[in-house]
């Protein structure tokens, strides 16, 4: 067991994990945790068909930026759709509704009637999981194979440093699991919109930091600079939301100048 | 041509996204590949968030003239 190898096998896994868990867990709690779940297991079986078959040659047949740019591009699709729709409700262009408080009345209209309905798959949130799943368990593939297989010593071989890093990866894995589960339910009390807009937010940054990386970017701080791009992208829609209510508002008002005062008979005999 | 439709209409549902994206990838492809825009590498970061911001103000203020 290499302690060294394990342990940057755990703290780098984790950042991946923590990136792929935080879409599941967006997917589940927006859209519904079937899709998201079914997403996330149909990526991990992709992942270990792709190991099983590839195994240390991953590294060297499975062009890694290209895979970053096609799913931070679409991502970045992905994320401005959401986040136009969420700043529209916000700036009261668009009407607020709750797709899933609907879902919720009509299932439950059903149950009382007797009559149950199919679980309902979201291709959307499925094909999200997916290819967020997908993308960070072949980095996090990446991360046991590179660093077990460079550090392999006298002592201990590639198969003995793989091995150790993979345990350092299937601990974070674990853990990172585990902190998605308790925070789960908190986020279910968030209203829609507000979830839709921060997811939105959050497909945004990670679709242009991974896009970015596709093309050769090298952000500062590296993985540390996806909270950075949350916080732009979260003031310049805080700032369209202002901005977008304040013409609605002006336009309120100008239509109200325009429209000539109607004034009964009694208002005139007043004046 | 049904199915390119219900593809667009999955992955984004507007012309001003899509067409602002591709622009910004192919911006930034062309910058990665030109030795000419090597000077500019430095700034590609940038150039892709401003992008993103502007595709974003772009296609609110087309829904913000829609209303009117």
């Amino acid at each position: 067991m290499q302690w060294a190898v394990l342990t940057a096998a755990f703290l780098a896994s984790a950042v991946e994990f923590v990136e792929a868990f935080t879409i599941v867990l967006v997917v589940g709690v927006t859209i519904n945790w079937r899709s998201a779940l079914a997403g996330a297991f149909a990526a991990a079986a992709t992942l270990a068909l792709i190991v099983a078959t590839l195994g240390v040659a991953l590294v060297r047949y499975v062009p890694i930026d290209i895979l970053r740019l096609a799913v931070g591009i679409i991502l970045i699709l992905f994320g401005l759709k959401w986040l136009k729709k969420a700043i529209l409700r916000y700036s009261g262009l668009k009407a607020l509704h709750d797709e899933e408080a609907i879902f919720e009345e009509t299932r439950a209209e059903l149950r009382a009637r007797g009559e149950n309905i199919a679980p309902r798959f979201e291709p959307f949130g499925v094909a999200l999981s997916y290819k967020a799943v997908l993308l960070e368990g072949l980095e996090v593939a990446f991360i046991v194979i590179t660093f077990g297989s460079s550090s392999a010593t006298s002592t201990c071989n590639t198969t003995c440093g793989i091995g150790s890093a993979a345990i350092g990866a299937a601990i974070a894995g674990i853990l990172v699991i585990l902190a998605g589960a308790i925070i789960k339910a908190p986020l279910t009390k968030i209203p829609e919109n507000t979830l839709k807009f921060i997811v939105g937010v959050m497909l945004t940054s990670f679709g242009t930091f991974w896009g970015g990386e596709g093309f050769g970017i090298s952000w500062p701080f590296s993985d540390a600079f996806i909270p950075v791009l949350i916080v732009i992208y979260l003031l310049a829609s805080f700032i369209l939301v202002m901005l977008l209510r304040q013409s609605k508002q002006r336009r309120i008002a100008e239509a109200n100048v325009d429209q000539p005062a109607v004034t009964t008979p009694e208002q005139e005999v007043l004046h | 041509m049904k199915v390119i439709k219900a593809i667009y209409n999955f992955i984004v549902g507007d012309m001003i996204i899509l067409i602002g994206v591709v622009i910004t990838a192919l911006l930034l492809a062309l910058i990665d590949a030109v030795n000419v825009l090597a000077p500019l590498r430095a700034i590609s970061g940038v150039i892709l968030i401003v992008a993103v911001l502007a595709v974003l103000t772009a296609t609110l203020m087309r829904e913000a003239m829609g209303k009117r």
